[in-house]
């Protein structure tokens, strides 16, 4: 401790009661310092952010969180070449704040984001709704300062949109859940606000009855901005939040390609592309399943249908990426993710099991896992960073 | 026989593929001594064209078992040099593994081995109103596997992205001979992104033999707008005011008088004359792709247009693409040798850059042409030089790296889209810090620790850079900036 405190000042090391320590460095020099000293002493190294997705990958014991709390800023934002660079410690809700005021953002809806930072949503790749139209985080982050296990700092990418130069690190980084490198600044791609979103929903009892409107949507030239399903023992309904000028008259051709189908569009508030968020409830089990586009609504209907007696709410991306929440015994939800992943047609993380649900977080096939394993080693031969998440043991 | 394998090599290869499958002839080995940047040419040992993954599997583990470096190779047409053999390297032609396997509409998917033309892959999807969106402008010959390997772009990524945005999938054959698949059809694949490290590693991670590809839906409309603007400047300025405007145009190309010449003598494109042209494309619902034009030309027009083109039907615009994407090819219409630069710079600094670039020609004595996919700062300058005139091909190189030079202390990049390879692994050291190159070796090692695929490209390296990056010591700019410290 008195050598962290030596790195960072005293008020900025903190022992937590079950003998963790953590530490808040002030800047990427400090985090280097920090995980050399680990490194060393072979302590092992949680970082840690917001703290809103700890239980993704696995759950952990360090002995060092490293809080990057303290590095909130965002650094630059030259607005004409629509990029910025931000420090990990800042909330999704800062920068976004932050950019606004030149009326752009970082084209991302992340869970909880007045809390969760950039640096662990980077870790944790979350996307949300806007997916849809601007594509995942991996699309976005353009640049990344890091810091290895082993205290050395380097960057990654750059401040322009269009760069090859060199292996591109940034997208490797990104959903590593802080196993590979500590994240301390990123550098971003952005987008004009979008100006005129309108959302609407379509209900029906069973996913299958949207279905053929949500293949139909998929195949228009609609510019849905967000298209999502949401189902749960009362119903199924289909969200979807188109943005264009008022002049292309989009709602009005939703509303033609609803009614072939016997559907009503109502507008309604955007609050639903929030709705994922209620998934995480804390005494749920919440699972993230990809599967193809055309599987999305089948998916959604089987897990109401399940043989086991735990209850399924599922908030689904167009695209194929599913947030589930599962409630019951511990018992029927381990047995229904033994269902699901018995399907080789899901891919299916736990992202945050339920008190006594023991299910591995991820199944990654053999032998991408070797050669992942071996990345894994070559950036942290002693294996401080995150021991566990992903790889058991690694 | 000119080969350096050995006989009992070569009948070993000659078992995988055949004696269709090897090609050991002096004369027929030419062929594959360098890509489309010619300045640099290494004859092969051998060159191999296998027509599975399989045979690509076999390959690569007799050459980890003998220690031989290989180079994989598309159609060619890179010009960084990424395909350039090696010394005693065979190269690996994947131009037989060209068929399109399956093609998933409702998923908007499709599956190709790399051999695959690029224009071929819309052209397998545009009857049902789908398109592949990387469009280099080589896109009517290059390959699927040289894309993935450059991480290609084209005029149109500023909206769609670039390959990487676009591989969902691949089947890899690691350096060790291992097979692996990469990434998934399905959204995030468990574990690392691989996948996205893959792609632009420049044939240094392994060989893409199968590839699943995301398609998209036809824009409603699209159109085109060519203004005529009296200086670049001008022109730069209205792309800074339409991105200032909230819009996201799916193209933006700058091209200036000496390319318009030469597009003009080369393919006919009918421009008009000026020092820069300034074209636009947008696309989307007619209604909103109305209004948003009409706004588009305003910008042009007060920022000095003094023609405005707009090309609405398929014929038009094809003949106005058509000649940007012969802005390279036709500058041998303006000079016997030319080397097309590519650089990337925050766009906002274009006006202050190309000054640079022009005063930096002038004291050379060379003519350079410049285009530009100006909405994302990717430039082209095209530095034109005659060989026969005694140093003016090292001139012509030394001012189209120091060119690179200005891009990065700019804060853009050493490469927007053609890759390292051989031709700027010397100017990774500018652009980046001997830890950064270092962390990349980490990944480079855990695939392939022999370092056996297409050795000594892309990093930088003693034999081919000296001990010193080029040129004294240079502050990096991120250090000099005040950004980071050295330690």
């Amino acid at each position: 401790m008195e050598r962290l405190a030596a790195i960072a000042d005293e008020e900025f090391v903190v022992a937590g009661s079950n003998g963790a320590v953590t530490v808040s460095p002030a800047n990427t020099q400090q985090v280097s310092a920090i995980l050399a000293l680990a490194s060393e002493h072979r302590l092992s190294v949680a970082p840690i952010g917001g703290g809103t997705k700890q239980t993704w990958g696995g759950i952990t014991s360090p002995h060092i969180y490293l809080s990057l709390a303290r590095l909130n800023r965002v650094i630059e934002h030259p607005w004409q070449d629509l990029t910025c660079t931000v420090q990990a410690g800042c909330t999704w809700f800062a920068l976004q704040q932050n950019l606004s005021q030149h009326g752009q953002f970082a084209a991302l809806d992340a869970l909880f984001s007045d809390r969760a930072t950039v640096g662990g949503i980077l870790s944790s790749n979350d996307s949300g709704a806007l997916r849809q139209r601007y594509g995942s985080l991996r699309d976005l982050v353009i640049g990344m300062t890091l810091v290895l296990s082993d205290g050395t700092i380097a960057r990654t990418g750059g401040k322009v949109v269009k760069n090859v130069a060199g292996y591109d690190l940034s997208k490797l980084v990104t959903g590593s859940l802080g196993t590979l490198v500590v994240i301390t600044e990123a550098n971003f791609r952005l987008y004009p606000l979008p100006q005129y979103e309108r959302s609407f929903t379509l209900a029906a009892p069973q996913a299958a009855q949207l279905a053929p409107l949500l293949a139909d949507i998929r195949a228009s030239h609609l510019l849905t901005q967000s298209l999502q399903l949401r189902r749960s023992a009362s119903g199924a309904h289909l969200d979807v939040c188109i943005n264009a000028h008022p002049e292309a008259h989009q709602e009005a051709i939703l509303a033609q390609m609803a009614k072939q189908h016997g559907l009503v569009p109502e507008e309604c508030s955007p609050s639903i592309w929030r709705e994922r968020e209620t998934i995480f409830s804390a005494d749920a089990t919440v699972l993230r399943i990809s599967t193809l586009p055309t599987r999305v609504c089948t998916l959604a209907d089987q897990l109401q249908a399940t043989q086991s007696d735990a209850q399924a709410i599922s908030v689904s991306q167009a695209i194929g990426i599913h947030d589930v929440a599962l409630c019951g015994s511990a018992d029927a939800v381990a047995s229904t993710i033994a269902q699901l992943r018995a399907d080789a047609q899901n891919t299916v993380a736990v992202l945050q099991p339920a008190p006594g649900v023991d299910m591995p977080p991820h199944v990654i096939h053999p032998s991408a896992l070797s050669l992942m394993q071996s990345v894994k080693r070559n950036f942290d031969p002693h294996g401080i960073l995150n021991p566990g998440k992903f790889f058991a043991g690694a | 026989m000119s080969s350096s394998l050995t006989t009992a090599v070569l009948s070993e290869l000659r078992r995988i593929v055949g004696d269709r499958g090897l090609i050991t002839a002096a004369n027929q080995l030419q062929t594959y001594e360098c890509d489309g940047l010619t300045a640099f040419r290494v004859p092969p040992a051998a060159v191999l064209l296998p027509e599975s993954t399989s045979q690509v599997q076999s390959i690569l583990r007799l050459c980890h078992r003998e220690r031989i470096p290989f180079v994989a190779r598309g159609a060619g047409t890179g010009l960084s040099g990424g395909a350039l053999p090696a010394e005693g390297s065979i190269v690996i032609a994947l131009s037989r593994m060209n068929r399109i396997l399956n093609i998933d509409i409702p998923n908007q998917q499709i599956t190709v081995q790399p051999g695959v033309i690029n224009a071929n892959v819309t052209a397998a999807v545009a009857a049902q109103g789908y398109f592949y969106a990387p469009d280099p402008s080589s896109q009517t010959v290059c390959s699927i596997g040289g894309n993935v390997a450059e991480n290609a772009g084209g005029a149109h990524c500023l909206k769609y992205g670039f390959t990487v945005t676009h591989v969902l999938e691949m089947t890899v054959v690691l350096p060790d001979g291992d097979v692996v698949t990469l990434g998934s059809k399905t959204p995030d694949a468990p574990g690392y992104d691989l996948a996205g490290v893959f792609i632009g590693s420049e044939g240094t991670l392994g060989v893409a033999t199968e590839m699943t590809l995301r398609i998209m839906r036809k824009p409603e409309t699209v159109q085109v707008i060519l203004a005529a603007f009296d200086t670049i400047s001008a022109a730069a300025q209205s792309v800074s005011d339409v991105i200032a405007s909230g819009q996201l145009p799916a193209a933006m190309e700058i091209m200036d008088r000496l390319s318009i010449e030469a597009a003009e003598i080369s393919v006919h494109p009918n421009y008009p004359a000026c020092e820069a042209l300034l074209l636009i494309e947008l696309d989307g619902p007619q209604a909103e792709v109305d209004l948003q034009m009409a706004a588009v030309i305003d910008i042009c027009k007060k920022n000095g247009a003094w023609e405005t083109r707009l090309a609405v039907d398929e014929q038009a615009r094809f003949l106005v693409w058509k000649g940007r994407k012969a802005a390279f090819a036709a500058a041998g219409r303006l000079s016997p040798n030319y080397i097309v630069q590519d650089g990337v710079i925050p766009r906002t600094s274009l006006p202050a850059v190309l000054e640079k670039l022009n005063a930096m020609a002038a004291a050379e004595n060379l003519r350079v042409t410049n285009v530009f996919h100006a909405g994302d700062g990717n430039l082209h300058p095209i530095v034109l030089y005659n060989r026969d005139n005694p140093g003016e091909e090292e001139r012509a190189i030394d001012l189209s790296l120091r060119i690179l030079d200005v891009c990065v202390e700019a804060g853009g990049s050493i490469t927007g889209e053609h890759g390292v390879g051989r031709e700027k692994q010397c100017s990774m050291s500018y652009m980046f810090s001997d830890p950064d190159i270092e962390t990349m070796q980490r990944v480079r090692h855990a695939f392939d620790p022999l370092d056996l695929a297409n050795p000594e490209k892309l990093f930088p390296t003693p034999r081919i850079c000296g001990e010193r990056s080029r040129g004294a010591y240079a502050p990096h700019p991120l250090e000099a900036s005040g950004i980071a410290e050295v330690f």
